[in-house]
């Protein structure tokens, strides 16, 4: 293809392949959060692998295990518990669903992000006025990505097999966290395809992600609708049953589903104008002036389609959990064995509905927190694309520009939290289960100051290191939960363990409020806010 | 109210190692249409986001009429800013964004606006998303000249226009120095400056070079002179102040350049029979290559 007939003066070269250069930008957009996420997804079956034999050893617990695979609750929250006797199943139950999510949701934000998002922003312009087609960009922009679940199966497998577990349902287990990334850059590949905004984009390959695991949940707890788990891959995923039966239908199925979505993304790329989606933009729509009267006002509007999203995602699954939490707290009050094997695992009480909601209460703070620092890193990122430029230019001050933006996600977070409780107080109601919304409520609020470190180191980083703000926000909560479950797992000392927030949040609504290590988390957040204004205050704004 | 719209003493801008703007020094008195010109990455936007305390001083200070620069809350009161590159909120249509700028801006003309609106021929009912560059300069364009602050700033604000839209934005600033407002345009569009600004400053690798009328920068630069004449040449031309490189273009006709007033030249040429007498002032292009070559060639 490449003619070798022009003139090779001095300085003149004609790279052989223009499309290595372009793989090489996707690459290099995605190596550092890659990398980040390669290292946990292996990094947590070890430790969780390598813990086992000090869990289980106890026969009391074995022997229960035939009885929490027949609860529905259970199977519905954790998914369906097979080959538990084995240090493989055991790392695949309890983690198999969360690096599946983590997984996913990585695939699906990077994906957008190089490809919808770049073109967005017009960076691809340039690009694709050189020799690569729109269509071989986006095929090796979805290849790029691709590399990260390929690495992650890999790394998944090998680790389970160094800890010492079967073959086969390291293979199986591996391949399925594999493909079930692939599915993901697939989807979002298509998404990014047929919508020309990065937001609606993204927006609708999480709401695919969000849909999937629910199916896979009432899949999981109704054995009447056990068939949508064909639907779900995630529901594929527990079907490939690693370490058990070791399935691979369920896993060809879904790469099957990946390859075939990801040739529809790339044969739409070639079909679509570069800044168009397969769905136009509206062109012209009537002036609507709502919340536009003031910056307060326009950080509350800017904030509404993304709340809505949130809600809806966290509602639904507090609600499922509403749902479950009567069915579960019989079930462990009848079995205390297991019970007892919770508690040693660090979830105490989890027999009484109190007990079992406060602790699926403390999780609330992942979510809410990791919507507090995207939030403020939307904002950084105005700043960035120079969208905020016209209103620094007004007589506003940066204070008030960054205050209206705090309150606005902080008022966004207490609606999140709400919802949450809400949900749970229904779905306990619904069942006839026993808890007032007060106190379902309390339980979710509790969780605020987790949100408002959150929000804290945020605004720290967006005033200090912006380029930091999504990271730093995300340390309290996602950092600190993690850091409580590793120090948990490995029994590090009470020192690392009393770093994360979550280890001074009482468990409302089972007790009371701990109102001291509650002020104290506020007052660190508030303090954190205001250094970050001050930062913001006296820094050089970019773009 | 100050008389002076704009005040910078000693303003600079250090990013690293890196001089952006350095000790720039500048009056532009209130009602004045004054240019700032330069080539590119010479500091003009960089000495605007000063102006607008965007960007933090390294050292000096600005003021806009009474107000420290950095105190943005009452310095923004008085003036309305164009970028150089404009962006907007993608998801908000051309209305909704005159809406919020002028709900949080200085105050504003709805009446001018809409008239703005019309005399631009913007579609307000697009979301931004669809706007072309051009498109976006003018809803930026409308919202500042709508508000009735003292100061408008405009960074290179018909860099994506059309020669129609181009002399839209001519008759607008007209109207705003009518109306007394002062007009601080950042450009490298030399026959712009030439056609709108009272006063001028040149800008360089972050230093000022010139600050002057038009007419004082015509008088500070060469004048291309052309004697045609009958029989001797005029004689000790070469020796007169002023005068440079003469050259003979044909028989009986002398070309010359001349810096500063041209009576010592009159009197030489007097002295032989003239027959034409042709005096082309530079234009500002040449000004500005002079300035631009002259400083290149001492690096």
């Amino acid at each position: 293809m490449i003619t070798r007939t022009v003139p090779s003066a001095i300085g003149f070269s004609v790279p052989a392949s223009p499309g290595r250069a372009v793989t090489r930008l996707a690459v290099r957009q995605l190596r550092r959060s890659g990398l980040i996420v390669l290292v946990l997804v292996a990094a947590l079956p070890a430790l969780v692998a390598s813990t086992y034999t000090s869990v289980m050893a106890d026969p009391a617990a074995a022997g229960s295990i035939a009885a929490l695979a027949a609860n529905p609750a259970i199977r519905t929250l954790f998914g369906e518990p097979i080959a538990l006797d084995q240090a493989g199943g055991f790392t695949v139950w309890r983690l198999g669903t969360f690096l599946a999510v983590l997984l996913a949701a990585w695939a699906i934000l990077a994906t957008t992000r190089i490809t919808r998002g770049e073109e967005d922003a017009g960076r691809w312009d340039v690009l694709l006025a050189g020799r690569a087609p729109l269509r071989e960009v986006v095929a090796r922009h979805l290849a790029a990505v691709v590399i990260v679940p390929a690495a992650a199966g890999v790394a998944v497998a090998v680790v389970l097999l160094l800890a010492g577990t079967d073959t086969a349902g390291a293979a199986v287990h591996g391949a399925g966290v594999g493909v079930l990334g692939l599915f993901f850059v697939a989807v979002a590949g298509l998404a990014a395809q047929v919508f020309p905004t990065r937001a609606a984009a993204t927006g609708t390959a999480v709401a695919v992600l969000g849909t999937a695991l629910l199916m896979r949940m009432v899949g999981d707890g109704l054995t009447g609708l056990g068939w949508l788990r064909w639907l779900s891959p995630f529901g594929l995923l527990a079907l490939s049953e690693p370490y058990a039966r070791n399935r691979i239908l369920p896993l060809l199925v879904l790469l099957a589903a990946a390859v075939l979505l990801a040739v529809i993304a790339v044969v739409a790329a070639g079909r679509r104008d570069v800044r168009g989606g397969l769905i136009a933009v509206v062109a012209g729509r009537r002036p609507r002036l709502m919340l536009l009267s003031g910056v307060g006002a326009f950080a509350v509007r800017r904030m509404l389609r993304p709340l809505t999203g949130w809600a809806v995602g966290i509602g639904a699954y507090y609600l499922l959990i509403g749902f479950t939490t009567v069915s579960v707290t019989e079930f462990l009050a009848d079995n205390p064995a297991l019970a007892e094997e919770a508690a040693r695992a660090g979830f105490t009480a989890l027999g009484a509905v109190e007990g079992f909601a406060a602790t699926l209460f403390a999780l609330l703070a992942l979510p809410v927190g990791g919507f507090a620092a995207v939030r403020v890193s939307a904002l950084v990122a105005a700043e960035n694309s120079r969208n905020l430029t016209l209103l620094t230019a007004q007589p506003v001050t940066r204070i008030r520009l960054l205050a209206a933006e705090i309150a606005a996600t902080a008022g966004g977070a207490i609606a999140l939290v709400s919802v949450a409780g809400f949900a749970v107080w229904a779905g306990i109601t619904a069942t006839g289960g026993d808890l007032s919304w007060l106190a379902a409520l309390g339980g979710a609020w509790n969780t605020l100051p987790v949100v408002l470190l959150s929000l804290g180191a945020a605004i720290l980083a967006a005033g200090w290191a912006p380029r930091a703000a999504a990271f730093a926000g995300s340390l309290p909560a996602t950092g600190g939960f993690l850091l409580l479950v590793i120090a948990d797992s490995v029994g590090a000392p009470a020192g690392v363990r009393e770093l994360s927030p979550f280890a001074h949040l009482a468990p409302v609504p089972l007790t009371a409020v701990d109102w001291t290590s509650t002020l104290i988390m506020a007052t660190l957040g508030v303090a954190l806010c205001v250094a970050g204004v001050m930062g913001y205050q006296r820094r050089d704004l970019q773009g | 109210m100050n008389d002076l719209a704009l005040r910078a003493i000693n303003l600079t801008k250090r990013y690293g190692r890196i001089t952006a703007l350095d000790d720039l020094c500048l009056e532009v008195p209130a009602g004045e249409v004054f240019g700032f010109l330069g080539p590119n990455g010479a500091g003009k936007s960089t000495t605007i986001r000063l102006l607008l305390g965007q960007v933090r001083p390294t050292a000096g200070r600005a003021w806009v009429f009474d107000s420290d620069a950095a105190d943005v809350a009452r310095a923004h009161r008085s003036l309305a800013y164009v970028p150089a590159d404009v962006a907007l909120w993608p998801q908000l249509t051309g209305a909704e964004i005159l809406h919020l700028q002028a709900c949080t801006g200085p105050g504003v003309d709805l009446a001018y606006r809409d008239e703005l609106v019309q005399r631009f021929t913007l579609d307000t009912s697009k979301p931004a998303r669809a706007y072309s560059t051009g498109n976006r300069q003018k809803v930026a364009l409308v919202a500042a000249f709508a508000t009735r602050a003292p100061l408008l700033v405009l960074d290179e604000p018909t860099s994506g226009l059309d020669p129609l839209m181009e002399r839209e934005f001519r008759l607008a600033v007209a109207e705003a120095r009518d109306r007394g407002q002062t007009v601080f345009l950042s450009s490298h569009q030399l026959a712009e400056v030439e056609a709108i600004c009272d006063r001028v400053a040149i800008l360089r690798a972050g230093r000022l070079v010139e600050i002057a009328t038009i007419e004082q920068l015509r008088g500070l630069h060469r004048a291309e002179v052309t004697v045609s004449y009958i029989g001797v040449p005029p004689p000790g031309l070469d020796l007169v102040p002023g005068v440079e490189t003469v050259e003979q273009v044909s028989p009986g006709r002398l070309r010359f350049s001349l810096i500063g007033p041209p009576a010592p030249a009159l009197r030489a040429l007097a002295a032989a029979e003239v027959t034409a007498l042709a005096i082309r002032e530079p234009n500002l292009e040449e000004i500005f290559l002079d300035y631009y070559g002259a400083a290149e060639s001492t690096r």
